[in-house]
């Protein structure tokens, strides 16, 4: 009996006190989130990569995402994405320069810094919107190209010379490889950018309380340490797009 | 004690409880330093290379992918890239998420579980080649794909 009451005891809530791991409930959840979502982002490229896997021809990127704004038909291949992939690496080094402004408790710098890198945002989700826009002149939708009596002349363009010469391509394949390509494109590529919508909007309240003060009145800019790992995760994801869709 | 601290804490202290406690290093609270400080100009130089190392890796791959990509092997293709994608996954995770920076057991506690990717994709993808060997060689599958086998 006695042992059971000692037992008990000792057996308490945890008081507080030093985080084991040296961050905030806040900033861990946020990793935890991030974490989470990583296996969402995972499992959409995943099941693309299966459909590839399952598939006898496949679209090659360089046909597919061979168009610029304003330079009409010319033939210039991820050159475009290249350019939204660059703005995406540079707006996260202005938030990675934000959040160490905010280390300083530079407002100014914050403020700054949280700017150029909504600018970066809302530069991406335009590119995107023209990638989309583009894509769907070509007749490339969720659900498009399921029609059997599709000409083949409407998806050659597509794939290269020697996947469209084949008899898997004519028989039906090339039909259904297309269809599957763009549900997926637009599925992640989609979810993705619904990430840098959110992104764009978090940031854009983050500097409102920035030029408010509240960070400074809190005594810390944690917040916007919290929003810039959000911001670095939609980067990341991006490379992993990038890889996955256009390169490989 | 417990009952002094819960009387001074609100939601906002919950999440993100007393920064003084926390974090070291580059993560620490500056306040009244000068940002222009070696320490600070360290910290800004590190993640401008940072930048300088995703541009070019970012470079490369798209040469490897204009111009070299479908003169070589797709598995080994595949592996470049794959690689590349990696090892910038890495830098943005360790520098600019200040992975590399938390401790040590936090680091792992998050790192652990991405480990069951590796099983996820190689089961995934190889039932996707298993399924397409599958409509290839089936003998009830029509003769369009039997031509294909051949290819």
């Amino acid at each position: 009996m006695p042992q059971a009451t000692a037992t008990t005891a000792e057996t308490k809530l945890w008081g507080g006190g030093r985080s084991p791991f040296n961050v905030s409930y806040g900033k861990m959840m946020m990793w935890f989130f991030l974490l989470s979502d990583a296996f969402t982002f995972g499992a959409f490229l995943i099941s693309y990569g299966t459909t590839r896997f399952f598939s006898a021809v496949w679209p090659d990127a360089n046909q597919v995402f061979h168009a610029f704004p304003f330079m009409g038909e010319k033939n210039l291949p991820l050159l475009f994405v290249s350019l939204m992939t660059f703005i995406l690496i540079m707006s996260s080094v202005t938030m990675v320069l934000a959040v160490h402004a905010g280390h300083y408790g530079d407002r100014k710098g914050v403020i700054k810094w949280l700017l150029f890198t909504i600018i970066g945002g809302i530069a991406f989700l335009s590119c995107q919107a023209w990638e989309w826009t583009h894509l769907n002149h070509q007749g490339a939708w969720w659900g498009s190209f399921t029609d059997p009596s599709t000409p083949l002349s409407s998806i050659k363009h597509f794939f290269n010379h020697e996947t469209a010469e084949t008899a898997a391509f004519a028989s039906g394949a090339g039909l259904q490889a297309t269809h599957d390509f763009y549900n997926y494109f637009f599925t992640i590529t989609g979810f993705h950018g619904g990430h840098v919508a959110s992104g764009v909007v978090l940031l854009i309240l983050a500097l409102i309380n920035t030029v408010n003060g509240t960070y400074d009145r809190r005594g810390h800019y944690e917040m916007v340490e919290k929003i810039g790992l959000y911001w670095h995760f939609v980067d990341l994801v991006w490379v992993f797009v990038f890889t996955c869709f256009y390169l490989l | 004690m417990s009952s002094h601290s819960h009387s001074e804490h609100n939601a906002q202290h919950y999440y993100e409880g007393d920064q003084s406690k926390l974090y070291s290093g580059v993560m620490n609270h500056h306040f009244g330093h000068d940002l222009n400080s070696t320490e600070s100009k360290k910290q800004v130089g590190r993640i401008w290379k940072v930048f300088w190392i995703l541009l070019v890796v970012t470079v490369v791959e798209v040469i490897l992918g204009m111009f070299f990509s479908h003169n070589m092997p797709k598995g080994l293709v595949a592996f470049f890239f794959l690689a590349l994608t990696l090892f910038k996954a890495g830098y943005i995770v360790a520098v600019f998420m200040h992975l590399g920076d938390e401790m040590r057991n936090f680091l792992i506690t998050v790192l652990i579980p991405l480990t069951l990717f590796v099983w996820f994709i190689i089961a995934f993808l190889a039932d996707g080649g298993f399924w397409l060997h599958m409509n290839k060689t089936s003998p009830t599958r029509g003769a369009t794909t039997q031509q294909e086998a051949t290819h």
